[in-house]
Formats: C-alpha cells, structure tokens, sequence
C-alpha cells in the first residue's frame, strides 16, 4: 500500500508543481507550449506504475534520454555527431563486455578453487587447505582457435598449520634467507603477552624455551611440509594439466615452497 | 516596496527614452535595453528564491528530480526568449523577435521529446501486439 500513497503523492505534486509554474511564465505565447509539456510530465506521472512494470524505472529512463539529448549538443552542433556517438556506443560495448567478462573468470575461478580443495582433500587427506585461483585471458593451447580462452594463470594453495608434528610455534624454513624469523618473532610475540603478567627476567627465559623447542622440530616439520606441498603440486599438475610455476604452497607454519 | 522601485525605474527610463528620443534615437533604443536588463536582473533573485522553495520541496517530498529539472528548463527557456525577444521588439526588429519567439517555442517542444516517446513505448506495448 505504501507504493499507492508515494504514487498519489507524487501526482499531487506534480500537479500542484504545473499549475505555479503556468504562473510564472512570462506571456501568453509559450504558455500553450509550456502547458503541453507540463501535462506531458503529469501524464507520465500518473502512468509511471505501468511504465515501470513495463520497461523500469520511469524516472530513471526520462533522465537518461534527457542526458542523451543534452549530450547531443545545442543548435550549432554540426553533422559529425554520429560518428562520435557511434564510437562512443562501441566502446561502451566494449567496456559492458569486458566487465561481464571479469565477472564470469572470477565466477569459474571460484568453482575451479572449490573442485581442487575437494581433490586435495581427497587425495592428499589435507583438510582446510586455502585455493586461490586466478585466471586471465590467453591463448588456447591447441592454437587452432583464433580467440582468447581462459587460462589458469597462478593458482596458490594455502595449506592449514603443518601436520608434521612441529612442536613449536616457529617457522622452519627452506631457504637460507629466512633462517633469523623463527627466533626473531616469536620472542616478540612472548614479550607482548607476558610483559603485563610478569617480571622481565622470566619472560627471557620462556622466549629461549621456545626457541629451542622449536629448533628440535624445525627439520622433521620442514621435510614433512615439503613432501606434502609436492604432492600436492603433482596432483593439481596432472588432473588440471597445469604448467609447472603455476602452482605456489604455502602452508602456515612452513615457508613458501614454489616450483 | 520592491514594486515601487520597480514601477519608479521604469517611469524614470521612460520618460528619458521619450525625451531622448528625439535626439538620438539609438540611445533611446540602449537605455530602454539597459532598463529591461535592470528590472530583469532585479527579479532573478526573487525567481532563484522560488524555485530554490519548490527545490526543497520535491526534495523533502521525495519528488523525482529529474520532473523538477524539466519544469525549471521550461521556465529558463521562456523567460529568456521572451526577454530577448521583447529587446529586439523594442528595436523595431519585429522578424527578428517572432524568429526568437520560434526559437524558444521549438526548444521547449524538444523538451517533450523523451517524455513524448516514453508514453508512446509504454502505450504500445499494453497494446496486444
């Protein structure tokens, strides 16, 4: 019912907007011109629930093909006017298709993310793993179809904290760069919590605990996480006909292995 | 007390056109210009003071704006073509002023186009095909 009272609301205004205006027009020569308009507007007014079941918005088409008319140009505007305007439709074409095109990538790369997490849990017996799938226009891989296709461009597996039974909460790493992370940060973090609780001298030694305990389970943790993430490699290579440096692992307490 | 002003300016310039008049007819012709532009710009901020009135209405009512920029467009199209035709009247061009007159008339004619053609397609399609 409420649409019915906007409705009655916006005629009466309308009206009532029309009748001060043939007020304020300056003779009597524009007045038919004026009134005609005017009626027009409080026709369109009354008509707009049939417009909008019909084609939308009444309001919203006006505006548009007024923009359409002011767009267009005053009187003086000369004949070239339809090769811009045509131009201008191609490219708004263009624009409509490719944001489309973004929409429908971004859609099946969802789906694709989904259906690789399903098999590396099926197959690896990983659980929680993170996939994240891009994909981006490229050329198809038979080269006999002349359009863009689809291609998975990265995919990256984030895999859940390290089944190897890493004691600490360090990270062991592959590469040599990395080798001060795992006794920079989590002393930190210690430093953080237990700075409110207790005195400074037993907080040092809660941090070096856990760095060593860290140390003890860094290579088996690292070995593990690394044969899981080549796996896990190999599967998506062979059921997704991947290139090798496509596919990136991380898992969260192991670093990043990439092939 | 606004229209005394009014009333007084136009007294005053008519009076002068008179007398000039008869010297030098293209004066007579400026002044008489000068004072309709006077009194038109005196009336603007009364007209801006309405329509800003009617703006906060429709606004506040929540009127579509694009009726209420319509109707604005008509109002400024047949004030200015009325003002510039009476100035080319008053010059003795009555072609010239009939000419501006069309001008305006057509203008607001093509107003209607898009609300003309919106009614049309909506008729059109309630009707059976």
């Amino acid at each position: 019912m409420t649409w019915l009272g906007g409705w009655l609301r916006e005629i009466i205004l309308v009206v009532l907007l029309a009748a001060f205006v043939e007020m304020l027009l300056p003779s009597k020569s524009m007045e038919r011109y004026a009134r005609l308009v005017l009626s027009l507007l409080v026709l369109l007014t009354m008509l707009s629930p049939i417009v909008s079941l019909l084609k939308g918005d009444a309001a919203s088409e006006l505006s548009v093909a007024m923009a359409n008319q002011e767009k267009d140009g005053g009187l003086l505007a000369g004949a070239k006017q339809g090769d811009d305007s045509l131009q201008k439709i191609l490219a708004d074409g263009q624009m409509l298709a490719k944001g489309r095109q973004e929409q429908s990538l971004k859609l099946a790369a969802d789906e694709i993310a989904g259906q690789m997490r399903d098999q590396i849990t099926s197959e690896t017996g990983v659980r929680g793993a993170q996939v994240t799938v891009k994909l981006g226009m490229g050329k198809a891989a038979d080269a006999t179809i002349g359009q863009d296709v689809p291609v998975i461009s990265s995919v990256s597996v984030s895999l859940p904290s390290a089944t190897g039974g890493a004691t600490g909460t360090s990270s062991p790493t592959t590469t040599e760069t990395t080798t001060a992370e795992p006794i920079v940060i989590p002393p930190v973090e210690e430093v953080q919590i237990t700075v409110e609780t207790t005195p400074d001298t037993e907080e040092t030694g809660t941090a070096v605990g856990a760095e060593s305990a860290a140390a003890n389970g860094s290579n088996e943790a690292d070995s593990n996480a690394a044969d899981e993430a080549d796996s896990i490699i190999k599967l998506l290579e062979q059921k997704w006909d991947l290139a090798p440096g496509v596919i990136q692992v991380q898992g969260k307490s192991s670093s990043d292995t990439k092939l | 007390m606004e229209i005394i002003q009014v009333v007084g300016i136009g007294l005053m310039s008519t009076i002068l056109i008179l007398i000039l008049k008869e010297q030098k007819p293209l004066f007579a012709f400026l002044l008489a210009t000068a004072t309709g532009i006077m009194i038109f710009l005196f009336l603007m901020g009364k007209i801006g003071m309405i329509l800003s009135t009617l703006e906060r209405v429709a606004e506040s009512s929540g009127m579509e704006m694009i009726y209420l920029k319509t109707v604005f467009k008509i109002i400024g199209i047949s004030y200015i073509a009325e003002f510039g035709a009476q100035i080319v009247r008053d010059a003795g061009q009555e072609g010239i002023a009939s000419k501006i007159e069309l001008a305006g008339k057509v203008l607001i004619m093509v107003l209607a186009v898009p609300i003309i053609s919106i009614i049309i397609e909506t008729v059109m399609k309630l009707l059976p095909a």
